[in-house]
Formats: C-alpha cells, structure tokens, sequence
C-alpha cells in the first residue's frame, strides 16, 4: 500500500479578493513516488491548487478554504509556509524572479542559508545540488549572463539539497525554447528517478510534458478536476481540445485519419504506437495532395542585405539577407540567442548593421530615425504590460497617432482600428479590467493605428493557453487575409510556424540557415538539428510510416487550415 | 547584451583588500566614516586621506570610471565653497579665530588666509570620505555588504535589501530600455536636439508607468519565491558570500581596532575638550 503525500478531501477555495470560488470540490490523492502532470488552461484552477500545496495559499494569498488540504499527512492550515516548504519545493514559472542570489551559489544556497546552515556545512551541500542539475562549473556565474534553462536548473538545485518529498513545477516550460525545454523534461525526469522525489508538474503544454512518461494526468477546467487518468486514456478521448489544450500533433494527424482508438492503445509514447495499424489509414489520408508552391506576388517591402552586425567583438549577425513581400506570413525561428531578437531589433532600427544594408520600400533606412521606421515597420512586444502606458483603451490606441504630431482624423482612425480588432465596444473602457490576451490586442491596435506596412510580433503566444493562443492567432490571420498586413513572427514555438505562417526563416548562431516554405524548412532535418530545434512529431510519424515529411506535414497543414476555416 | 555595467562589482575580486570578508569591509568603512565626519583636524584627516587613496589605487579600479565621478565630486565641492565665500567671505575668523587678509575685492569681498585654510580642510575631508566610500564600494560585492551589516547586528530583512535591489536594478534597467524603444517606435521622439527638456522629461514619465506596473509584479513573484525558501523563517541567518576569515582579516582586525581608537578619542576630545574653535590652524591659537 502506497502512503499518500498529497490529500485533498472536498476542498474549496475562494480568494478573498473575489466573490466565486476559484477551487471547486478538489478530491484528490496523490501518492508518494508518482510523478503526476496538472493540466489545464489558464484560469483553469490549475496554478492555485499548486498554491494550495506549496503552503503559499493560505499564507501569501488569503481566502476561503472548504473542506482539507494535507501535505504529508499534516492539515496545511495549521502548519506555517515553512514548515510546508521543507516537504514542497516549488520551481517557480519565472525564473528571472525566483533567481534571488547575486550568483549561482548564492542562490542554491539560498534556503540553507535562511536554516541558517554553517558555511562550511553549506558549501558540500551546494556543489552537490549544483552537480545533479549539471551546472557545478557555473557556480559564480552572475544571473544575467545565463539563459532561462539555466535559471531553471539553478533553481531546481536550490530545492534538491533540502531533500523535499515532493517537487512542484509551475509552468517549467514557460520561459523556455523548445530544446530547452525537452533538455527541462528530460532533467525532471532525471531527478524523480534518481532522488524518489513525488513530481508535480504544472503545464499547459502536453507535447512537450509527454516527452517522458507520466504516471497520471490530472485535467482541470474551470476550478474542478474534469479527468484524473493515464496519459493515453486522456489522449484517446476527444476532451482536450474542447477544454482549450492543444493535443499533441501527431494525435491530431492520427485523428484526422479517422482511426478508432481502442481502449488499450498506447498513445502516449510517439516511439511505441501501433505504427502497422496506423500505416494504411495515414498514407491513405495524407498521401495524394500534391505540394502546391505558392510564391508571393506583392511588391517587396523590406530587404534586408548581407548584413554583419557586433555586440563588442562578439558577432551577433553574420552576412544576413532576405527580403520580405506584401502580404507574406513568416516567422523568424531558433533557439534563444541565435539571433532572432536581434533580427527584429535590426529591421525596427534600433540597432544598426555594421555591414551590410537594409532597405524599407527599396530605401536605405540608415538616415531615417527610429521614429520615421516605426511609420513604416510596427513592433509588438512579447509582454503587453511593457507596451501599455494609458489608463483608457481609446488614449492608448491613439497615442501613436498623437506622437506623431497628428491632430485631424484621429478619431476615426482609432474607430477603424479598434473595430479591426474587435476591442470597438469596449473603447472607453480602463485597461487595467482587461485579460492578458486582451492588453495584446490593444498594443497590436496601437501600432495598427499608424498604418505600419510590417508588423513585428516577439513571441505573441508566449505564456498563453491554447485557447488565447488561438485567439490571438486567428486574430492575426484575419489581419494579413483582410488587410493584406504582411507579419513576421519571432517564434521558437514549432507549432505557430506550421500553423499560422507560410514561410519560415531559420536562424542558427546569427546565420541564415533556412529560409523557404515551412513544411519543407520544418521537416528538414539537418536545419533542425543546426538550430536546435526540436523535429516535430510530425516529422517522427511520418518516418515510422514510410511517408515524405515534407508532402505529410503540407498536407497537414491544408487539412487543419481547411478544417480551421469551416469550424 | 547590452547592460551598461553598473558601478557595483558583483563578483568578488582578488586583490587584498577584496579577499577580505564582508565583515572586516563594513567595519572598516563604517569605523573610517564615522572617525572623518567627527574631526575637523588636519593632523588627523591627512594621514586618512592619503591612506583612502593608497587604498583605491592598490585596487587598481577602472580609472576612466574613477576620474568620471571624482570630477563630479571636485567641481561641485569647489562651487559649494564658492557658495560659502560668497555668503561670508570672513568666515574663516568665526571657524579658526583670526582674519589674515590677503587679498580685497571690496571691504566685504575679501580673501583671508583662515578662510583658505578652511575651505582646504573641508575639501580633505570630503574628498576622503568620498574616496574611502569609493574604496569599499569597489572592493565589496552587494552580498558581503549585506553579510558585512547583518554582522554588526543590523537585522538581516534590512540586509537583504541592499543585495536585492542590486540583483534586480540590471533587470529594471533592460525593461526601462526596451519600453523605450517600443514607445520610440510609436512616435515618441527622445533625441534631444528635436524636443525640448520638458516634453522629454514628460515622455520619460510616460515610460515609467509600464515600467512601474512590470516591477509591481516582478515583487509579487520575488516574494513568493522567497517565501517558499523559507526567507524570514528564523531569527538568524548565514551568508553563502562570506567566507571564512583568512590571514589578512586577522591583520586588518588590528587596523581597523586601532582606527576605532583613534575614532573613540576623538569624539571623546571633541566633547570633553572642545577648543574654542571648530578648526585647528597651525599659526592662529
């Protein structure tokens, strides 16, 4: 008989500054040594239970609580945040705030220092933690000069050392590049095999959570506990979709099939399904479209030439040239610190090519100041609450306009663009009562308003369920098919450049590897391995089953579009 | 990428005065501080300030930096100076107890040879503790500071504050620039040759609204993380930054005793024995 370690019994919650309960009758177990993913989208309830076990509800965020919570067989209430800590070690989703140290050892050492841990007990203990996670050479390493992975590691040392039961990960993979955050997945999994740990594990993205096994999946919707099953029960069932998760791609494909999963199929494993049976019925759904290249036909807007650009000595950008048309989707793909960002910043003019030459409109752009660009080539911000400087929605869509010296035909300006996008009805609205994905729109709205011919989106998906995501992405679709408004995203999400973009541009240590029509840059596998990307499940299906990734994933992508557009 | 450095080290380095502990640092400082603001003697601010300097160039610091903020500090003690000969030319007769006249502008306006010597040992002094605190900020890391102060008994959540703010300022810094570039690209013209000082003071304060509401919840999280680490559990604390006290913490120990002496007599001779005047003058009493 298992012993259970984390016990909820009828329990509710409300936060005091609400009026409806977030939690509703939570009966859970989960039992020592289980490693057990919490699903579900945003507002789901998903990260307040994890608050609810890691002590900081009831303690840093009072409210109602019904019914039981007990950590290790001891009622949550009644212990202190403390107490509860040294069962729970939490790895928080930023990882830039819970970095506190001024160092990599400062921060391991971070809880054996508020034990108040001898210094000479301390150190043994911090270089062991460090060497678990792989980061025993960083360990006087200042904060900024390590990537979000890094951070991560660092902060899952920080709780390995104080032998914690149970390890709370909330959001791992938020911050985090797709090889990062199967290297992220991998390393958790390390750790629950080697220390015994219980592992929770809060996410939204189920692909990349299932790249090593887990024993549960508990799927949240709206404060209650919907399903509480295996991985490939979950996967077999047509629930995820409807409570805003995005399946796996390569279910997806299967699905499109027309496949009836039995009960007992094994789903959750890409490297073990029942390729014999999935043969036939693929290669029939996916096989006979023929690859219809679609080249772009509107005037080149922007050209960018043999382009070098240096931070110090450090070469960020080397001999870069591609050119976008109007009306093209495209987006900008690598791992963190290829030099995508760097791309964007290039193109906006904030910083300038050392060599090189970028024209906007068949114009150098290099005596025209960041202003007169920003006419031109409008950029949006991963984080909206850095974009939003107004109190009223119609003052902030407006500014741009103001800025820029306009007085006549603001107004109606500013209706178009807020009925663009759909934010017209509430025009006079604060913006502070908005959703996260909401605020998004306005900055988009923002930058519309100046009638920019390029919009650059950082990350527009970052940090959103699926169900914002595709929100925000069919809104953007509508955009470029309505208005004929040419986007480039900048994007590590694998899944974004499939869906919502023609062509893909690769980037790998500030080179242009890639550039050409996503499903054959994204079923390449030399590319992929280049820009540490991660292959995407399609490509891996489509190996098994004897099929061309290349025509499966475009036929893939015509299915889903087509079904997108009809549904 | 492309953070300016700020002026703080944030790792240690390897020169003597850096290999010290947090502790020794802080004493050292505090000690020195405490000793220059109490005297207004030149036989006892010369020997310091000398002493700050050998300081400071043994740590071999980034002079171009140095010279920038020790022009800063010079030129405006030099107008303060000028500030108080302007307000009372004479003052040197109520500071030191005579009035030596070597020049005249007008029969107000006049330069005494006490007043010269006033404004030199005020400008010792100022420039010693300037250059002592410039000392112990480039040998000392924000963690031994905090280490430094919990050791001499200031609780460990004030501590905490100095290594915090520290650790994030770097953050709050990349955030503020690129709300700037966002708000540049909207239309909002920063070059100072096209807009006037108020419009781009009243632009700056446009960008610290996002900026404001992006730390607000940067907090939240950084509290809830060290909550959960257990900040705040005990009453006392141990610092991963402060080492164990090595040879040249025992010599400095002897040092820093005996300034603390120095220190002790001299406010002890100041309260006791004070003179009739503020400033010694070798020719005056």
């Amino acid at each position: 008989m298992k012993t259970p370690v984390i016990e909820f019994k009828d329990f509710s919650f409300r936060y005091k500054s609400q009026t409806e309960e977030t939690l509703h009758d939570i009966n859970l177990t989960i039992y020592e040594g289980e490693k057990v993913l919490l699903l579900g989208s945003s507002g789901s309830g998903k990260t307040t239970l994890g608050n609810c076990v890691n002590g900081l509800i009831p303690f840093s965020f009072p409210g109602e609580i019904k019914g039981s919570c007990k950590i290790c067989g001891k009622e949550t209430q009644e212990e202190s945040i403390f107490a509860i800590s040294s069962s729970v070690g939490t790895v928080q989703q930023d990882t830039d705030a819970q970095f506190v140290g001024l160092s990599v050892g400062e921060d391991i050492a971070f809880s054996l220092e508020n034990d108040a841990v001898p210094r000479t007990e301390m150190l043994p203990k911090v270089a062991g933690a460090a060497r678990v996670v792989g980061m025993e050479e960083f360990l006087g390493e200042l904060p900024y000069s390590l990537s979000g992975g890094q951070k991560q590691k660092v902060a899952l040392a920080g709780i390995l050392h104080n032998n914690v039961k149970i390890l709370l990960f909330d959001e791992p993979l938020a911050a985090l590049d797709p090889a990062m955050g199967m290297a992220a997945v991998d390393l958790i999994d390390q750790v629950y095999k080697a220390q015994e740990k219980t592992v929770l594990i809060i996410e939204h993205r189920l692909e990349d959570v299932l790249y090593r096994h887990v024993d549960r999946i508990i799927l949240m919707h709206e404060g209650r506990i919907l399903m509480d099953t295996t991985p490939d029960e979950l996967l077999s069932s047509d629930i995820l979709k409807e409570k805003g998760i995005r399946e796996p791609l390569y279910i997806s494909a299967l699905k499109h099939t027309g496949i009836r999963f039995s009960e007992k199929e094994h789903l959750e494993d890409i490297e073990e399904l029942d390729y014999e049976k999935y043969k036939g019925p693929l290669q029939q759904a996916f096989h006979n479209v023929k690859i219809e290249r679609r080249e772009p036909e509107g005037e080149i807007l922007l050209n960018v030439k043999n382009v070098d650009f240096f931070y110090g000595e450090h070469q960020v950008l080397k001999d870069v040239s591609f050119s976008v048309r109007k009306g093209e989707r495209i987006s900008i793909v690598g791992k963190n610190g290829a030099g995508k960002s760097t791309i964007a910043r290039l193109i906006c003019g904030i910083i300038r090519p050392k060599s090189g030459e970028v024209q906007l409109k068949g114009q150098n752009y290099m005596k025209m100041s960041i202003r007169e660009i920003g006419r031109m080539v409008g950029y949006v911000m991963q984080n909206p609450n850095q974009m939003i400087v107004k109190d009223m929605i119609r003052d902030e869509v407006e500014l741009a306009m103001k800025l820029n010296g306009f007085t006549e035909g603001v107004e109606e300006r500013s209706e178009e663009v807020l009925k663009m996008c759909g934010l017209y009805a509430m025009r006079n609205w604060p913006v502070s009562v908005l959703s996260y994905g909401q605020k998004k729109r306005i900055t988009i709205a923002s930058i519309l308003i100046l009638k920019p011919e390029v919009i650059i989106l950082d990350e527009p998906t970052a940090g959103q369920d699926y169900k914002h995501y595709t929100e925000i992405m069919n809104f953007l679709e509508g955009l470029n098919r309505d208005y004929n408004i040419t986007i480039l995203f900048i994007t590590h999400d694998m899944h974004l450049a499939i869906e919502y973009t023609d062509r893909s541009i690769v980037f790998a240590d500030g080179e242009c590897i890639a550039d050409g029509p996503v499903y054959s840059v994204l079923s390449n596998d030399d590319i992929i391995r280049r820009a540490n990307l991660k292959k995407t499940s399609l490509v891996t299906l489509a190996e098994h089953t004897g099929l061309n990734p290349e025509t499966f994933i475009y036929n893939f992508i015509e299915t889903e579009r087509k079904a997108r557009q009809n549904g | 990428m492309d953070d300016k450095r700020l002026f703080v080290n944030t790792t240690p380095g390897n020169r003597f005065l850096d290999k010290l502990t947090g502790k020794t640092k802080v004493r050292t400082f505090l000690i020195l501080i405490v000793l220059l603001i109490a005297t207004w003697d030149i036989r006892v601010i010369l020997p310091f300030f000398i002493l700050s300097w050998i300081a400071l160039i043994s740590l071999k610091p980034d002079w171009k930096k140095v010279w920038g903020v020790m022009a800063f500090v010079v030129v405006m003690n030099l107008f303060n100076l000028f500030l108080v000969w302007v307000v009372r030319p004479d003052y040197g007769l109520s500071i030191c107890g005579a009035s030596t006249v070597i020049f005249k502008f007008t029969d107000f306006y006049i330069i005494t040879s006490e007043t010269l010597w006033y404004f030199m040992v005020r400008f010792l002094k100022l420039l010693g503790t300037f250059t002592i605190s410039l000392t112990f900020i480039q040998c000392i890391t924000p963690s031994e500071m905090a280490a430094g102060l919990y050791s001499c008994k200031v609780p460990y959540k004030v501590c905490t504050i100095f290594s915090i703010a520290f650790r994030y300022i770097p953050d709050i810094s990349r955030d503020f620039h690129s709300i700037k570039i966002s708000m540049q690209m909207r239309g909002m013209e920063l070059d100072s040759e096209k807009t006037s000082l108020w419009t781009r003071l009243k632009q700056n304060v446009l960008i610290l609204v996002p900026l404001i509401i992006t730390s607000f919840d940067r907090v939240g999280n950084i509290a809830n993380g060290m909550d959960l680490r257990g900040y705040g559990k005990n009453k006392t604390r141990t610092y991963y930054a402060e080492h164990e006290e090595g040879p040249g913490d025992k010599k400095m120990k002897v040092v820093y005793m005996l300034f603390f002496a120095i220190m002790v007599f001299v406010i002890i001779w100041r309260v006791f024995f004070p003179g009739e005047y503020e400033v010694w003058c070798p020719w005056v009493s």
